[in-house]
């Protein structure tokens, strides 16, 4: 292979870095107005009256929109819409949308939304889980009483004969803050509407672009066809911009009803307010181990808040229990999980989705577990490895297991077995594992359609223009797509261009989530790229009057094997379109029915095609008198199948790294008694610093998924989830307080010290 | 979307100008803008015009003399942590220079900016709307303070990284003013009080800061807690001025930042003098700073862990000057 597993820099890297690429906020809109949204100021409470007659009459304003003007309830799951774009009837977080107005400029439409009168009746506001369930609290939606979205309850295999033949059994409480994606971009939509033809456009900083343009054409009524989505470059989603977002309807109702362009931009604060990220999570967790480690039986609790609508919430709270499986033979598991609505901003899916906060608890409590028994911790996990094939009593299908490999690396590279026993106080060492999908098996919205399409257009210059509809968000999807197409024609990557997520012209694709883009698009890329292969090997065959299956394509010249005929690429397109004109081909890739998992209820969360895996170690020195930890260095091995890229599996293993030691560090939302977030900036929110930012080792390994595109699998997530337990049992091993509760900031490390020091007193 | 209010722009190009410009009601002194552009933002103020005094030359000097150095209120905070002199003569004010913020602020953020910092709390940088919703607060348009709501004072606190560095040098600021100026010890540019900090009258600002050279023998060092190791406020900053003969002390000063509504010298360190630095001179530096720093709920990491931490930071710099 040439191409395919090389480290290639992104193919939009030159525009990013020298500043040409045109983000939402960016695009030329001299012409559009400015939409500007009304926000409740409480954060529960019904809507009496809202009476816009002033803000309709300001001059310079040229509409002015309520919950009035959508009655159509939007969710990215079919089975719970319940969301407006604005608030109907009933605010049930602060911040969210009342009212918008669309004017000559932003002071005009900031005036105007002074002059909108909303009276709202207050309600009691729920900040937690705990006293949203509470008996007697008000329901945020009627139709849920108790406030519980979700009670997910299964059970897989002989729980209670597990604990009871168990040599160890230990039952421990974790807590965890919620987190943002604190991404770069702040949130923005351009809105065109063209009053003439009654069509729409949405430029928007959406990470699904499919997703947008359904939502858009039923919350507006509008035929499909009558709507157009573009994506421009975007400053990251981490699943920020997974669905649907309020702020791209009201963008769209606006234009609407100006019958123009409307630009809608989000501060931080907003943006922090739109949140659909990690939800404050409660979880109680009781494993059963042999002294030998094995695991024999797993009972998990997990309660999530998960704000005031229900977003991705089911597929979160199922993730949760779902992904107790896969990473090591569990051969008994009971859970319960409870998503409960309550009065802040809505949670949504983000990097790791579900799985995170629950392999923290995992991984600690075996730790700790291990320690009892007399075991490193390396060798528990080595007690509890999978072989592929291997299906879990819930119905995932592992196909390929580099676990072991990233074991062995981590082990050796960080010193673990000469050095842990040996540092000085103060000084620790830690580690943990993690996986994730690659792709969900089973589409938010099931069509029939395959999972995946991409199409290569071939015309006279012998260009080829790659059309995908997976958008890249900066992980460089674009650049792997180009790269698996590039091998699987023979061909150098300077002759692909690549069109991305344009509805007008590129084919549907659910979208960047879940990270099935590299496996599912990647495989149709493959799929593609074959398939003009197969034209230009055909076409170059009848030239050189041989059979196709003789011809062989080397350095961009199309040969007959073990002769010396042969015709360059650009006689070969010539050939091709000779009679056909411009060729397009399609490829496509559905995920095999056997990988899409069980039939029990919620059984189409948690099944992919494709598991990675992750290992790694963390070192800390703890500075005692502050409570303040350096982060000393990261090893970390992530099994991707196959690196198409290596450059960028790197940078994305690292981002996941990085992304963890945020929520294991520092990294929390926040909000007051009235709902208030008290987070919602870049200063006080905690995302690291450079300077906060420890050298990260990776190390690639390579267990070729026999479905993945050159048996590659996802490498942006897994090695998240394994950074906070490595990164807690480092610190335990440090100064021998171990952490339940995260973020593990210096003030809440210190106070553990001196209760740890107290107590032993 | 947060978007600038109007305002006008002004540029004198010199004092006198700047001076007429800044006793016009209404008028905000603007030098680096990394912190007023943010306040400004979220509507913390809204002046109608601003005085961009990085046309003042005068403003923008360094000098040295017998007496120290004398340094203009709008040279940047990156000149001053970059400056040899200043690095080998004035340590601590290099070092908490150099602290503050991240590069790109340092190299817009001036001395006097820094100086004039607005005092901070949670309940107030926050955007319009949320403190409306909050019905704002005492230190701005409100009647109450959040963090203290049976009392009449605001505690939002000063948190500036640079005025504690040159409260332990001793140093004097320069004022212009309408009046005709005035030069006073840095400790009395500041009150108590969170929502009416600076001393200075309408009109009145810094030219420049005189920094006496510590006699020979002292040692001086800055250095902050926060919560990332860049960009951050401090949680608390201290900064230590100390000689030290055969082990016992000559002179000491430290000052704070981060903990109270203006910057702090710590009083009763005279009392240190003679003694011999060892644990229990730590311990009594360590109480001092208890009792005299007095964190609130200002910040949304715990008050305590401030006071906790400025006491540990103290003391370790103590410790480590006076083994020089």
């Amino acid at each position: 292979m040439k191409t395919a597993g090389s480290a290639q820099p992104l193919i939009d890297g030159i525009e990013k870095v020298t500043g040409r690429a045109r983000y939402s906020a960016d695009l030329p809109a001299a012409h559009a107005l400015v939409g500007e949204i009304l926000r409740s100021p409480i954060a529960h409470g019904e809507i009496v009256r809202i009476d816009t007659t002033r803000a309709r009459a300001f001059p310079g304003v040229h509409a002015v929109i309520t919950g009035e003007d959508c009655d159509v309830p939007y969710g990215i799951l079919p089975i719970a819409h319940n969301e407006y774009p604005l608030a109907r009837g009933k605010v049930r977080y602060w911040g969210e949308a009342v009212a918008a107005v669309a004017a000559d400029d932003a002071a005009t439409a900031r005036k105007a939304l002074e002059l909108i009168e909303v009276e709202y009746r207050p309600l009691p506001v729920y900040t937690s889980a705990q006293a949203a369930r509470a008996p007697g609290a008000v329901p945020l939606h009627a139709e849920k009483p108790g406030n519980i979205e979700r009670e997910v309850s299964n059970s897989f295999g002989d729980v209670d004969g597990g604990f009871a033949a168990a040599d160890l059994v230990r039952e421990q409480r974790f807590f965890y803050a919620e987190v943002a994606h604190a991404q770069m971009e702040p949130d923005c939509a351009l809105a065109e509407y063209d009053p003439e033809r009654g069509r729409l456009t949405m430029q928007s900083v959406s990470q699904v672009p499919y997703y947008v343009h359904l939502t858009l054409s039923q919350c507006l009524k509008m035929d499909p066809s009558a709507v157009r989505v573009v994506k421009p470059f975007v400053g990251g989603g981490f699943g920020h911009r997974t669905e649907t977002l309020p702020f791209e309807v009201i963008a769209a109702l606006l234009a609407r009803a100006v019958g123009g362009a409307v630009k809608v931009e989000l501060s931080r604060e907003q943006t922090f307010v739109v949140h659909r990220a990690r939800p404050e999570t409660e979880i109680r967790l009781k494993i059963g181990l042999r002294k030998s480690g094995e695991i024999l039986a797993v009972d998990a609790e997990v309660v999530q808040r998960g704000g005031a609508y229900a977003g991705y919430g089911i597929v979160t709270i199922l993730y949760a229990g779902a992904l107790i499986q896969a990473l090591y033979r569990v051969p008994a598991v009971r859970y319960r999980g409870f998503r409960v609505y309550a009065n802040t901003p809505p949670c949504g899916p983000m990097r790791g989705h579900g799985s995170v906060d629950m392999r923290h608890a995992f991984e600690t409590l075996l730790d700790t577990m291990a320690e009892e028994l007399g075991l490193d911790p390396f060798a528990v996990r080595r007690a509890n490895l999978l072989e592929a094939p291997h299906r879990t009593l819930n119905d995932l299908q592992v196909n390929s297991y580099g676990l072991p490999a990233c074991l062995d690396w981590v082990e050796q590279a960080s010193g673990w077995q000469a050095r842990r026993k040996a540092l000085p106080r103060g000084r620790g060492l830690g580690m943990a594992c993690s996986h994730y999908v690659s792709g969900a098996a089973k589409p938010v919205h099931w069509t029939g359609e395959p999972h995946a399409t991409v199409n290569l257009r071939l015309d006279f210059d012998g260009s080829i223009t790659l059309l995908t509809g997976a958008a890249d968000i900066g992980q460089g999807s674009s650049t792997l797509l180009a790269m698996v197409a590039a091998e699987a024609l023979g061909l150098g990557l300077e002759r692909f261009r690549v069109v991305a997520a344009d509805s007008a012209l590129t084919p549907k694709d659910n979208g960047s989530y879940s990270s099935r883009v590299s496996f599912m698009v990647g495989n149709a890329a493959l799929a593609a790229g074959k398939e003009l292969q197969r034209v230009l090997t055909a076409a170059a065959a009848h030239r050189l009057e041989a059979h196709p299956s003789d011809i062989e394509c080397v350095d961009e010249r199309y040969r007959v094997a073990g002769t010396d005929r042969s015709i360059s690429y650009q006689e070969a397109v010539r050939a091709a379109l000779a009679g056909t004109g411009p060729v397009t081909v399609t490829g496509t890739y559905t995920v095999p029915p056997e990988l899409q998992g069980g039939k029990f209820r919620g059984a189409g969360v948690g099944p992919s095609p494709g598991f990675s895996y992750a290992a790694q170690a963390v070192e800390v020195s703890v500075d005692e008198g502050t409570g303040e930890v350096k982060l000393e260095k990261v090893w970390v091995a992530h099994d991707c199948g196959f690196a198409i890229n290596r450059l960028a599996v790197e940078g994305q293993v690292q981002g996941a790294v990085w992304m963890g030691m945020g929520q294991a560090c520092s990294e929390r939302t926040e909000f007051s008694v009235e709902g208030r977030p008290l987070r919602a900036n870049f200063l006080d929110y905690g995302m690291a610093t450079t300077m906060d930012s420890p050298p990260i080792e990776v190390q690639i390994v390579e267990s070729r998924d026999p479905n993945g595109p050159y048996g590659a699998k996802e490498a942006s997530e897994a090695a998240l989830a394994g950074f906070l337990p490595a990164f807690t049992s480092a610190v335990a091993q440090a100064v021998g307080v171990q952490a339940y509760e995260l973020p593990l900031t210096p003030d809440r490390l210190l106070e553990a010290m001196e209760k740890a020091r107290t107590w032993k007193r | 979307m947060e978007t600038l209010a109007e305002f006008s722009l002004r540029r004198p190009a010199s004092v006198a100008e700047a001076t007429r410009l800044l006793a016009t009601p209404g008028a905000r002194a603007l030098a680096g803008g990394t912190d007023l552009v943010v306040n400004l933002r979220r509507g913390l103020e809204k002046p109608a015009m601003l005085v961009d005094l990085a046309g003042v030359p005068e403003l923008d000097a360094l000098s040295w003399s017998d007496a120290g150095c004398e340094i203009g209120a709008c040279v940047t905070l990156a000149r001053l942590a970059r400056d040899a002199r200043v690095r080998k003569e004035l340590p601590v004010l290099a070092q908490a220079a150099q602290s503050v913020a991240a590069p790109t602020h340092r190299s817009a953020a001036t001395l006097g900016g820094n100086l004039c910092l607005d005092t901070r709390c949670v309940y107030y940088n926050q955007s319009e709307g949320w403190r409306r919703s909050n019905g704002y607060c005492l230190k701005r348009g409100g009647e109450t303070c959040h963090v203290a709501p049976r009392g009449k004072r605001c505690h939002a606190a000063f948190s500036g990284d640079v005025a504690p560095a040159l409260l332990a040098l001793e140093a004097k600021v320069e004022l212009a003013s309408p009046a005709g100026g005035r030069k006073i010890p840095l400790a009395e540019l500041y009150r108590d009080d969170g929502a009416t900090h600076l001393a200075l009258a309408p009109g009145e600002f810094i030219l420049c800061v005189l920094a006496p050279r510590p006699a020979l023998g002292v040692h001086t060092a800055y250095r902050k807690v926060r919560q990332r190791g860049s960009i951050d406020f401090p949680l608390a900053g201290v900064a230590v001025a100390l000689a030290c003969a055969h082990g016992r002390l000559e002179e000491l000063r430290i000052a704070l930042t981060g903990t109270n509504p203006r910057p702090l010298l710590l009083s009763g360190t005279e009392e240190l003098l003679g003694k011999q630095v060892d644990e229990s001179l730590l311990a009594r530096i360590a109480k001092l700073v208890q009792k005299q720093t007095s964190p609130v709920r200002t910040t949304l990491v715990q008050a305590n862990y401030r006071r906790q931490v400025a006491a540990v930071t103290a003391q370790r710099l103590v410790k480590e000057l006076s083994a020089l």
